[in-house]
């Protein structure tokens, strides 16, 4: 690999993309991306949408229909179901997590509303760029759904009794 | 009745607010309107530029290829100018002597070719003397026109009218790679500076805006260069096996001629017929060349550009024609390449900016409906 050539990394790091190489680290820890290899990853983080967002920008609404996924590089987003009496957070999620995830699988809306709780730099991927990637890239699609499934079956696990009250799957 | 009343509401409400964002949209066409009459009169400039975004584009995955072994954007659009700069050293040095012999061949022969053209039209003249008048005195006008005293071939262009004429493309040849470059290294830069411009809610759509284009263009720029080369290698074919000279030649002009819709195929048809007519001096074999191309363009509409380009780049033939004529009036040849696809990503765009608006206004009129149970888990897929 040409980045692993240790002269490579003594002579040329003025030529070498070290913030992109940090994002891709961040990526490979999260379980979205996790297992996935680094070339097919790199690929990803160079196609795919990047935007920053000050403390407090809301990022989406709970019941918008979700046409994207978001990874988060840098800072932290809160994830905050709305109710009548009050606003419950739900998580606060750190660089290398992800949300929105179901937006790949259907047209779907946003279970809960996303906030950034610090300044924050997320991915986007669209749904339209991941239908691509499963027409013509089905090794990263494969591992992208294979994480995706391993996520919601281990959501289901978590959640067994309350799944069997409600009989509604995520 | 109160549920009535409060859905009059809602609608009402709606088109109170339609109206109001009438202004902005009449707005919006207005500025269109004279961005394109701007457009129109520098209109040298503007090609120049819409030059430079295609074969930014074109490279834009090969920059890609340099990024993806970890290189720098920057040095790696050094890296592809350099290689760009080695090619043309070693073509020059390769095939130029070879290509520039051509050239001066057909140049030397040029008076011999006019001379055979004007032959064989007055033959034709003289054969349908007697029983179509009408094509004798236009074939009589056109040898008239283009063969005359005062006739196209004869005007002999003077050193200030050349100079005049070579002056764009000298100026295409220095700022065309210059707007390359800068397209190249500043692209991702310009990306992130609009999406930080762009308003949370409207992110989503703006991405959707974005990757329509980037597919649909990316899918007619691949889909045309493959067409044309197809177009190229079954003309040729053709031409080779009805007995027709420079097949070849004529081949690689039908491919090209052919990223032009509807007008490309009649150029290369009606060159490929004036050399059948120099070579036979007679009509049979034109109309053969008429039928091949036919049959060609046949088999690109039903076979080839639904594979090639396929359903994403299609408007309908009324539209496309008014498209190329409009577009040829205001920016001539290269509007004629480059008005599908742009006139294409607008309607997309279109399409998708109106099914935002509709969804907000769905939304502001649904908020206060949602109600859901609430998940007791704090990790849930959303």
């Amino acid at each position: 690999m040409f980045l692993d050539n240790k002269i490579v990394r003594r002579y040329f790091t003025w030529a070498l993309d070290t913030t992109r190489e940090s994002h891709l680290a961040t990526l490979s820890d999260g379980p979205l991306f996790k297992g996935m290899d680094k070339k097919l990853l790199r690929k990803l983080v160079i196609d795919l949408i990047e935007k920053k967002y000050s403390a407090g920008d809301i990022i989406f609404h709970e019941g918008e229909s979700g046409k994207a996924v978001y990874v988060v590089l840098e800072g932290s987003v809160k994830i905050i179901k709305e109710s009548n009496l009050e606003n419950k957070i739900l998580s606060v999620l750190g660089p290398g997590s992800h949300f929105g995830e179901l937006a790949l699988i259907g047209h779907t809306s946003r279970f809960a509303t996303a906030v950034a709780d610090k300044d924050s730099l997320l991915l986007i991927m669209y749904k339209s760029y991941f239908d691509d990637l499963i027409r013509y890239n089905s090794a990263t699609s494969a591992r992208i759904l294979l994480n995706l499934a391993e996520i919601l079956s281990d959501y289901i696990h978590r959640n067994q009794p309350e799944c069997n009250d409600e009989k509604v799957l995520p | 009745m109160t549920d009535e009343r409060h859905k009059n509401g809602t609608s009402l409400t709606d088109s109170r607010k339609l109206r109001n964002q009438m202004p902005r949209w009449v707005l919006i066409l207005l500025a269109l309107g004279v961005a394109a009459v701007i457009a129109s009169r520098i209109t040298q400039l503007l090609m120049m530029m819409i030059a430079a975004v295609v074969i930014a584009y074109i490279f834009s995955s090969v920059i890609k290829a340099f990024e993806r072994l970890g290189i720098k954007r920057s040095v790696a659009v050094i890296l592809l100018f350099v290689l760009a700069g080695v090619f043309v050293i070693a073509a020059d040095l390769i095939f130029i002597p070879d290509l520039k012999q051509e050239v001066m061949n057909v140049y030397a022969k040029c008076p011999e070719f006019s001379h055979q053209i004007k032959d064989a039209l007055l033959l034709i003249a003289q054969d349908s003397a007697g029983r179509y008048p009408f094509i004798e005195s236009s074939i009589m006008n056109l040898v008239d026109n283009v063969f005359g005293p005062s006739g196209f071939l004869e005007r002999t262009p003077n050193a200030s009218k050349i100079l005049k004429q070579a002056t764009p493309f000298i100026m295409a040849f220095i700022l065309v790679p210059f707007f390359v470059f800068f397209l190249l290294k500043d692209w991702p830069g310009v990306k992130k500076r609009v999406m930080a411009w762009v308003p949370p809610s409207y992110v989503e759509t703006t991405i959707s805006v974005i990757e329509e284009i980037n597919i649909l263009v990316g899918k007619y720029l691949r889909g045309l260069a493959v067409d044309c080369f197809v177009i190229g290698v079954l003309a040729s074919a053709g031409l080779w096996l009805i007995g027709i000279n420079y097949h070849i030649s004529l081949g690689i002009l039908s491919g090209v001629a052919n990223i032009v819709p509807y007008f490309g195929p009649i150029v290369g048809c009606t060159v490929s017929s004036l050399v059948a007519l120099m070579q036979y001096r007679s009509f049979d074999p034109v109309w053969n060349v008429v039928v091949l191309y036919l049959v060609i363009k046949l088999m690109d509409d039903l076979i080839m550009q639904p594979l090639l380009i396929g359903k994403g780049v299609h408007l309908h033939p009324m539209l496309l024609v008014i498209t190329l004529i409009v577009v040829e009036n205001l920016f001539g040849i290269m509007g004629m390449i480059l008005g599908v696809p742009v006139v294409t990503a607008a309607q997309k765009t279109a399409a998708i900016l109106l099914e935002h608006h509709r969804e907000t206004l769905r939304r502001k009129s649904k908020v206060s409906l949602i109600e859901r149970p609430l998940v007791k888990s704090p990790v849930r897929p959303i």
